[in-house]
């Protein structure tokens, strides 16, 4: 079985002044589908630099990551584009929902770009995916009208809508409460026993413990290498 | 996707409505003053044609002044004089002219009387509603005959026909006039408003109205296939050379409407090019606020990148923002020239037309605007980096 994502030997370094930061330093593993991974590790050890790899915002200094089965080195930004869209679905810390549009019309945005969709056939995959969530009622209101756990939900139907490979949850929890908090990792379960592939990452034990499998990284280095 | 673009720039628009219009009023100023340009430009050409064509295009005007040397010149063999020596005129008819009252019955009306020659009515196309032009020897004998306006005879005989009637006409003393012919309404002249006037011969004018010691204004018709414009150019250089420039004025038509077309064309440049650098500030204006706008919608931009939006497809969001801004700008600048041709004409007293094409032109001028200025900040936008964006507060 081809893993979902396949990294191998992924260094990416930044450049600051005159020294350089290792945020990635080496990198090797794999996620298979329908896996729920956590990716745990002190503040500065390359989390979310990993995540942005992933998801191809960004580009590793070296190494090659498959994505599917598809090597992403040297992909043009339209094609990056087109592998987020199809392949990827984000959630952020700090949710990221577009402000001035609604619930709906933001679940629905990232169906503008992917071509071929009636705008009947996204409205109502759209309102399917807010209803998974339980928001349907709310998806009239704006952002701003939202609380903060209603807002992660919102953004975890944006990620579900495009029925992508994997979901990646950029510590989706950091922003809100205990409580809601569990809400939002319940709902992260039941979307992985419905078949999604998912990886978060976490600051919290609980949390991270809570999913199947941890990748624990500290430095840049992974602290148990994945055998490839 | 277009559509759900224009949504989002008139849901930009909308939100800083303040702003929108502040960056538009270049556009604004400079559409607005191309349409009335071309709109002021329609109706003024469209008025001095019709004008012309009225007075006829070649017909010219030569008045004497009042200088002694020029009674001995501008006599009535005057009028020979030139036909001999230029071939290009093929008619010259010395008119008098003077205001008076005209009376029949009780009705009193005041009144621009001419002395005309016989071949007068006949070469400036005068139609006659009823009755005849005087005579050859009406001329010669001096007779007391008269043609009248239509505007006098309606209102000196409302419920008959004045042809055959006498009307008095006043000099010191009234006299006793035949009408013979009555005008059919015509438009009026540079010199002549031909419904307020009235024509007895020349003769009968200069002996028994009033003692002429000059001709009032010759009426030169230029021979078929001359350009009256030179003709006036060659006449003016002959009268220089025989009584100074000063002792006379001649006018045409023709060479009225070259003066008049190349002051609106002078004035039509000038507009233009305010017009013209009014739409570069507001280029660049419109370059300055998209620049802001995507500066602003940084993170915008970086969540649409992260949900999959390709470099074209941002281009696109702030191109077509650019250009329903520009376009907007351009509908109302079309609208407030519209305005202001229409105040102008009314002002002036001509027809009011609205240049389509000068609309048409707007328009598809306005989008370019925003297409070529809209470029460089939706370029920037399309380039922005994915993870800078998204991080950006
Ligand atoms: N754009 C950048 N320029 C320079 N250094 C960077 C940049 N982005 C990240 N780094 C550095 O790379 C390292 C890893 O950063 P990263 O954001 O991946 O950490 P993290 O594990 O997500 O931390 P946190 O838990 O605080 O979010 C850090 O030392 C950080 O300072
Ligand atoms: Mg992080």
């Amino acid at each position: 079985m081809t893993p979902l994502i396949y990294m191998q030997d992924i260094c990416r370094y930044y450049v600051v002044g005159d020294s350089i930061v290792k945020a990635l330093d080496g990198v090797s593993m794999k996620v298979y589908k329908k896996e729920f991974v956590a990716i745990m590790g002190p503040s500065g050890s390359g989390k979310s630099t990993m995540m942005n790899l992933i998801g191809c915002l960004d580009t590793p200094t070296s190494g090659k990551i498959l994505i599917d089965g598809d090597d992403t080195q040297g992909m043009d930004e339209t094609r990056l584009a087109y592998i987020r869209n199809r392949r990827i679905g984000f959630v952020f810390q700090q949710f990221n929902l577009l402000g001035k549009i609604s619930a709906l019309e933001n679940v629905i945005t990232p169906m503008l770009y992917t071509g071929g969709i009636s705008s009947s056939e996204r409205r109502e995959r759209a309102e399917h995916a807010l209803e998974r969530v339980g928001l349907k009622e709310r998806m009239k209101h704006l952002p701003n009208e939202l609380s903060g756990g209603q807002k992660q939900r919102v953004a975890i139907a944006r990620a579900l809508v495009t029925r992508p490979s994997i979901i990646l949850a950029d510590e989706p929890t950091g922003a809100l409460d205990t409580k809601t908090s569990d809400q939002i990792m319940e709902l992260f379960n039941e979307l992985n026993e419905e078949g999604n592939t998912i990886a978060i990452v976490t600051h919290n034990e609980e949390i991270g413990n809570s999913c199947r499998r941890q990748i624990r990284i500290r430095d840049g280095k992974l602290e148990e290498p994945d055998v490839l | 996707m277009f559509f759900e673009n224009v949504k989002l720039a008139l849901k930009a628009m909308k939100g800083n409505k303040m702003r929108t219009i502040l960056s538009l009023l270049g556009i604004i100023i400079g559409v607005a003053s191309v349409i009335t340009i071309l709109n002021l430009g329609n109706s003024a050409t469209g008025s001095i044609t019709s004008s012309i064509s009225s007075s006829g295009y070649n017909i010219l005007y030569l008045s004497p002044g009042s200088g002694s040397r020029n009674t001995d010149t501008f006599n009535e063999l005057f009028g020979q004089t030139l036909t001999e020596n230029f071939e290009e005129i093929d008619t010259v008819m010395p008119t008098v002219s003077s205001s008076t009252r005209i009376r029949q019955g009780n009705e009193i009306t005041s009144c621009q009387i001419m002395g005309v020659e016989t071949d007068y009515g006949n070469n400036m196309d005068c139609e006659l509603e009823y009755g005849s032009w005087f005579d050859y020897t009406d001329n010669i004998f001096k007779r007391q005959v008269v043609v009248l306006g239509s505007e006098i005879a309606e209102s000196l005989f409302p419920a008959c026909d004045a042809v055959g009637n006498y009307v008095s006409i006043f000099r010191n003393q009234s006299k006793r006039y035949l009408v013979v012919g009555v005008l059919a309404e015509k438009d009026s002249t540079l010199s002549t408003s031909y419904n307020t006037s009235i024509f007895i011969p020349y003769n009968t004018f200069a002996q028994r109205f009033q003692n002429v010691s000059s001709v009032g204004t010759y009426v030169i018709t230029v021979a078929e296939g001359y350009d009256p414009v030179k003709v006036t150019d060659k006449l003016t250089e002959y009268l220089d050379n025989l009584v100074g420039s000063d002792n006379y004025s001649l006018m045409s038509s023709a060479s009225l409407a070259e003066m008049a077309s190349s002051i609106t064309g002078t004035l039509s440049s000038f507009l233009a090019a305010i017009g013209g650098i009014s739409l570069l500030v507001g280029g660049i204006g419109i370059m300055n606020i998209m620049l802001v706008s995507v500066a602003e919608r940084t993170k915008e931009i970086g969540i649409r990148k992260a949900l999959g939006a390709p470099p074209r497809i941002i281009k696109g969001q702030f191109l077509t923002e650019a250009i329903t801004l520009t376009l907007t700008g351009g509908i109302l600048g079309i609208g407030l020239g519209i305005g202001i041709s229409r105040i102008v004409t009314g002002m002036a007293g001509w027809t009011f037309s609205v240049s389509l094409s000068a609309c048409i032109l707007s328009v598809a001028f306005s989008m370019a605007i925003g297409v070529f200025f809209g470029l460089y900040p939706a370029a920037k936008a399309a380039k922005m980096d994915p993870i800078e964006s998204l991080n950006y507060e």
